[in-house]
């Protein structure tokens, strides 16, 4: 009796249209919010809510951007690595060379965007597998950062400098009014994003060649052009997150970076994306990005150091992943 | 045939590149590792410049990283020292302070080179063990700098250039202490004290903090309170009911992110009166914390180390109390000087580099202002 109903459930044309597993995942951020906010009530302030978001940005912006180089079955490992380079070559630019600052947010944008851009062409027309060909972006990054900088960490302009304006971009922060705009920005790229992943002509063909590239090919779509689109959105968004992480953080060390795209990736994975292609949620993307979110800057308030929260994550992500596949293995 | 031209048309080129590579002596060679950046300096040798002196080789100076910016005026002062004498150095570091394994290979492939003499400042003193042996029996004095080789075999390390970490950790406390001194007197329920350190296996970090820890718990029990140490594993000395807890809070990575949230969580807690953050980067993940929730300067002491431009400017505007700076340049300068005289065989012994406590109010004195770099 009770597995009719829940069947039903899954069947309800509502549940469906979201999607169960985004369901399932925004049921988990909100309960995961509620819970820690019960256990310790000093979760539940506006600053803490600010703190969540602010760890959460660069994450996000990954995020979105890595979900399009997914749906195209593929992958992106060098998005960490980018945004370390781009804020550091463009923040270098900016305190040691006296670049105007609106020229530095323009230029770690572009390197972000270029090095998406080399992805692109070396997986679709050097025909690379994206593990491969990542990888090596990933670590060519890494080294021209720390070359261009020599080395050397990069602090941006503080708030209060001439040059700090940018830092508005993602919170406002003077004469006690503290505005999280960065959460604003963080929607307006994600509705963005879904809009040309699922309402455009571009969108449409990467989640074509994603689903099956050859079927795609023998249809007429270029695949090669539109897969490239899909890592240069993959880069650009990697640029756009450094720009948030210099913001929230104001130092970039040239050995940061690793590490990044695995927590990007993971919240993809946990909102519903799959990993073999063809079908990409933006929605759920920040879904799973928030998820992790609450849970590292959560987990301290229950008493819980941050080497739980990897553990977490790492729990999490499994069983996120268990769900698509059970999905898949119904809808079968 | 055409792969076969490929195949051996690449050979050729990667068998090029090498042998450009290899040639090249006076440019900084390209090591396996991905990120790996060597600095070198070729020393500006002064007219009558003696043939012993020009003929000194490299000396290798292995340091914790290059990220924090305390590190290029430690780089400044060996390079001022290495023009002074007339000797060649190669300053390098490791991506990250977490990166161990980078740092063994560094100083391994330094060994291999047989250098006149090697400057270390070891992340894990016990990872670095085989390399430090393999000197000692090649007869290469080792010269410890800032964390320096704590633990290592009897003869190694030569001699050390660093701050008395302990002791910089100490005057922290008591500059510390005399702040928060009426707020524990008058309290009527137990108070916090939060201890950031980026990591438990560095002698300077792990010094300042036991340095603060014991001297605070020292002044804390000399006028009648109880205190209680706990947080993490290296630094514990529980007691229930105390009326001082020392919350000790290190991050899984060295990252910015991770001490961030370590001070978030640490400025969240209702009864935290005082933060001492013991080195450059976790002063700042302590300045970063405290962006949204604004308690530092006003509910809760902030202490720092070091310095860097957003640590000046929280001392400035007093969110953070002051802060305890080091001697970077002369760290840099007196190892250099002492590898040189090392090599020469003549005696060397530690020199303490000493530590200051600067505050908004002393901070463009004559004495202080060099040492606190951008």
């Amino acid at each position: 009796m009770k597995n009719n109903k829940i069947r039903k459930l899954f069947k309800n044309p509502v549940v469906k249209a979201i999607g169960t597993q985004k369901l399932i995942a925004f049921l988990a951020l909100i309960s995961l919010y509620v819970i820690f906010g019960m256990i310790n009530p000093a979760f539940r302030t506006y600053s803490t809510l600010v703190n969540i978001f602010d760890a959460s940005y660069y994450i996000g912006l990954m995020a979105i951007g890595v979900t399009f180089a997914i749906t195209s079955d593929g992958i992106d490992l060098s998005i960490g690595t980018v945004l370390t380079c781009s804020a550091l070559v463009s923040g270098c630019l900016v305190t040691k060379y006296n670049v105007p600052i609106a020229f530095g947010l323009i230029i770690c944008i572009l390197i972000g965007a270029l090095f998406g851009l080399l992805n692109g062409l070396m997986i679709s027309y050097m025909k690379l597998p994206p593990f491969i060909a990542t990888l090596g972006s990933m670590m060519l990054s890494k080294g021209l950062g720390s070359i261009f900088t020599k080395a050397q960490s990069i602090t941006w302009p503080q708030a209060t400098a001439e040059q700090g304006w940018f830092r508005c971009i993602f919170k406002i922060n003077q004469n006690d009014i503290l505005i999280p705009t960065g959460f604003i920005l963080l929607m307006i790229m994600a509705v963005l994003a879904s809009v040309l992943l699922n309402k455009t002509r571009p969108g449409r063909y990467i989640l074509a060649l994603g689903s099956n590239s050859e079927a795609a090919r023998l249809s007429g779509v270029n695949v090669a052009k539109w897969k490239t689109l899909a890592y240069v959105i993959s880069g650009t968004m990697a640029g756009i997150a450094g720009l948030a992480y210099a913001s929230i953080y104001s130092t970039i060390l040239p050995g940061g970076g690793g590490g990044f795209e695995l927590d990007a990736i993971a919240g993809v994975v946990i909102g519903g994306t799959s990993m073999s292609g063809g079908y990409g949620t933006i929605s759920g993307t920040l879904i799973g990005v928030f998820i992790m979110s609450i849970l590292k800057t959560g987990l301290p308030f229950i008493g819980l150091q941050t080497h739980y929260q990897q553990a977490a994550t790492g729990i999490v992500l499994v069983f996120a992943v268990f769900m698509d596949v059970l999905n898949r293995r119904k809808k079968n | 045939m055409k792969k076969k031209l490929l195949s051996v048309l690449l050979t050729a080129a990667m068998a090029a590149v090498m042998l450009a590579g290899c040639g090249s002596n006076d440019k900084t060679a390209a090591t396996g590792e991905p990120a790996e950046t060597v600095t070198e300096s070729k020393a500006e040798a002064p007219e009558g410049e003696t043939a012993e002196d020009a003929q000194l080789g490299k000396i290798y100076l292995v340091s914790k990283g290059f990220q924090h910016q305390f590190w290029q005026a430690v780089l400044q002062g060996a390079q001022e020292a290495a023009a002074e004498y007339g000797v060649e150095i190669d300053f390098q570091g490791p991506d990250t302070e977490s990166d161990i394994a980078q740092q063994v290979n560094m100083f391994n492939n330094a060994l291999n080179n047989n250098p006149p003499a090697i400057g270390l400042a070891a992340l894990d003193t016990e990872a670095c063990l085989e390399g430090i042996t393999k000197a000692q029996s090649a007869g290469i004095p080792i010269v410890g700098f800032d964390s320096g080789v704590p633990g290592a075999p009897e003869g190694a390390i030569v001699a050390n250039a660093s701050t008395d970490n302990y002791a910089a950790g100490e005057l922290a406390a008591e500059e510390t202490y005399k702040l928060i001194k009426e707020t524990i007197a008058s309290a009527a329920s137990p108070v916090r004290i939060g201890v950031m350190n980026q990591d438990a296996t560095s002698e300077s970090i792990t010094a300042r903090g036991s340095g603060f820890v014991d001297r605070i718990k020292a002044l804390i029990e000399a006028d009648g309170k109880t205190v209680s140490v706990e947080g993490h594993d290296k630094w514990v000395d529980k007691a229930d009911g105390a009326d001082v807890i020392i919350d000790v809070a290190v991050p899984a990575q060295v990252t910015a992110e991770l001490s961030s949230i370590d001070a978030q969580n640490l400025l969240n807690k209702a009864d935290t009166i005082c933060i001492y953050a013991s080195n450059q980067h976790s002063g700042e993940g302590l300045v970063n914390g405290d962006a949204n929730l604004g308690k530092l300067g006003k509910d809760i002491v902030g202490i720092a180390f070091d310095s860097g431009a957003l640590i000046k400017s929280a001392v400035k505007d007093g969110r953070l109390a002051g802060a305890v700076t080091q001697d970077p340049l002369q760290i840099g300068y007196k190892t250099v000087e002492l590898c040189v005289k090392a090599t020469k065989g003549e005696t060397v012994s530690d020199v303490d580099t000493g530590c200051q406590w600067y505050t908004a109010d002393n901070m463009e004195d004559p004495k202080i202002a060099p040492n606190l770099y951008d």
